[in-house]
């Protein structure tokens, strides 16, 4: 997340429940990163359980989509 | 959009914290002040006269000022009074219009219905891609108006459902999509959704109900936050406005630098006016497409954040975009959104997983070319109903060539390897800005909307403004 963050020049800190996608700092081109990061390495299959940006708008969001999935495999 | 400053102590950053008007909702006592009854009416009355600036007079925003004070004094019942005003509004203009009014209530109705189906229905075919039903539907609604006999009964109930249709398909569209948000949205929320009361093109300002929730004031502060942004953006939109209008003053009378489409309209007729002028009306073309956007995106915006939600500017920015995507992004955010969401999102998801390049553009391609064709199409259903289906796509053939360019363009920029910028104001600023300003200026000359004059017209006038002629 931080190096999306800095392709913008955002060198702020964030927090795990931060927002990054719904309040602005990271844009739609940068979901297509998340998501296949997460696609390759947990094997998540959005096409499959669906997929909300909220799922993956934070750190916290996307740990839990990872544990979720974990689960289901 | 967030707003970052790359280069803490140089001109860009003390560039990028310039505020012409303060940041009102970072001051506490200032904030505090909003949360109080007197507080409010000045906010209120603030606003009334701000937004008396785009209306032809103080009693045509008085309705919509009524609604805001309710939300704001009774904010519980914000999403019943949004759900409930608009439709109001429309019966209450169009009761003498019975055939309108009836199909106005049937689109809405089909809108609940479609949306109680998904949610009742979601393993079912239609639940698992409610969007390709909606727009499939609509498709073969505008198919089956043209194959009416014209000037029949029918033939005007059909043409009136399209144009209905044309105006809330995208609305229900994102109400669907709101079937996959935790938790569900509720009702009010959705009707408060369709075609909002602080106004909207057929793009939903700002999106739908799913994402409407997420950005609701939930306290007193954060409604007062909200509205003095709101506020603030009205003032800007203000200002750009007034400045618009020196604008038109000196360039256009003052200087007699002619439009763009009425450059194009000479060139077509053979009696082009002068290069340089050629190429002063393209430059201006750019930047005026920016400013009207802009003032649009922003009083509507504005208006959204008077009833408590804080959505982002429709247009953000654009010229300090150093990609072609970026500035797609910053120019109509809430049209990207839609084509993101409604297109993009689809085919990325379920086509050439494998295939990480093939993916991103066959996307791209899904959203920038299909989709925005599909959206103007569709917006644009009068041309259709007035020459035919044949003669309507035809009449397209430059505006799909520019959503094709479009595409092009977006697939390679979004493919470029990303990384840092480079240092330095020129080279990590104002040079990559300035080759996306170029790409979109001269990319304009394809959206004039003159669908009189043929793909070759348009081409032979750009080329002309590089000494070529064909």
């Amino acid at each position: 997340m931080q190096g999306l963050l800095t392709n913008y020049g955002d060198d702020e800190p964030f927090e795990n429940g931060d927002s990054l996608l719904l309040s602005g700092r990271l844009q739609s081109i940068d979901v297509v990163e998340i998501v296949m990061f997460l696609e390759q390495t947990y094997g998540v299959d959005f096409a499959q359980i669906g997929f909300d940006k909220e799922c993956i708008d934070s750190i916290d969001a996307i740990y839990a989509l990872t544990q979720a999935t974990k689960k289901v495999n | 959009m967030a707003s970052r400053a790359p280069y803490p102590g140089s001109i860009g950053d003390q560039l990028a914290k310039f505020r012409l008007i303060p940041r009102l909702e970072t001051y506490p006592k200032v904030v505090t002040f909003a949360q109080t009854a007197t507080g409010k009416i000045i906010i209120l009355a603030a606003f009334t006269l701000g937004l008396r600036f785009f209306q032809p007079d103080l009693f045509s925003s008085l309705p919509l000022i009524f609604i805001f004070a309710l939300i704001t004094f009774m904010p519980e019942y914000r999403r019943l009074a949004l759900a409930v005003a608009p439709l109001s509004f429309v019966m209450l203009q169009s009761f003498l219009q019975p055939l309108f009014l009836g199909l106005y209530l049937a689109v809405i109705a089909l809108g609940i219905l479609l949306y109680w189906c998904v949610m009742r229905w979601p393993k079912s075919l239609f639940g698992q891609r409610p969007v390709a039903f909606l727009l499939g539907g609509f498709s073969a609604l505008i198919i089956l108006a043209c194959a009416v006999a014209p000037h029949s009964m029918p033939n005007s109930i059909l043409w009136n459902l399209v144009g209905l249709m044309a105006g809330y398909v995208w609305f229900i569209g994102y109400a669907l999509m709101d079937r996959g948000s935790k938790p569900s949205t509720d009702l009010t929320l959705e009707l408060a959704s369709f075609r909002p009361l602080w106004g909207s093109t057929s793009v939903p300002y700002p999106k739908g109900a799913a994402y409407l929730r997420r950005i609701e004031a939930q306290t007193p502060e954060q409604l007062a936050i909200v509205q003095l942004k709101g506020l603030k953006l009205l003032l800007w939109a203000i200002l750009l406005a007034v400045f618009q209008v020196f604008w038109n003053q000196f360039f256009h009378d003052y200087l007699r630098i002619p439009l763009l489409n009425q450059a194009l309209a000479m060139s077509v007729r053979g009696t082009p006016v002068a290069w340089q002028l050629r190429w002063e009306c393209q430059i201006l073309a750019f930047f005026e497409s920016i400013l009207t956007l802009s003032i649009f995106g922003h009083r509507i915006i504005a208006c959204c954040r008077m009833a408590g939600y804080n959505a982002l500017r429709n247009t953000y920015r654009p010229l300090s975009a150093t990609t072609l995507i970026e500035f797609f992004n910053r120019f109509y955010y809430y049209f990207k959104e839609l084509l993101v969401d409604f297109f993009f999102y689809p085919a990325f998801f379920r086509y050439w997983k494998n295939h990480r390049r093939v993916r991103v553009a066959f996307a791209t391609v899904a959203a920038a070319f299909f989709g925005n064709a599909f959206y103007h199409f569709a917006r644009d259903w009068q041309i259709i109903r007035d020459n035919g289906l044949w003669t309507a796509i035809n009449s397209y053939q430059t505006f799909l060539f520019y959503c094709l360019v479009l595409a092009t363009a977006l697939s390679l920029s979004q493919m470029r390897k990303r990384g840092p910028r480079p240092g330095g104001l020129v080279r990590g600023h104002i040079l990559p800005a300035l080759g996306v300003w170029i790409f979109y200026c001269l990319l304009n000359i394809f959206v004039t909307n003159e669908r009189g004059y043929s793909l070759v017209e348009h081409l032979r006038y750009l080329a002309s403004l590089f000494f070529i002629q064909f």
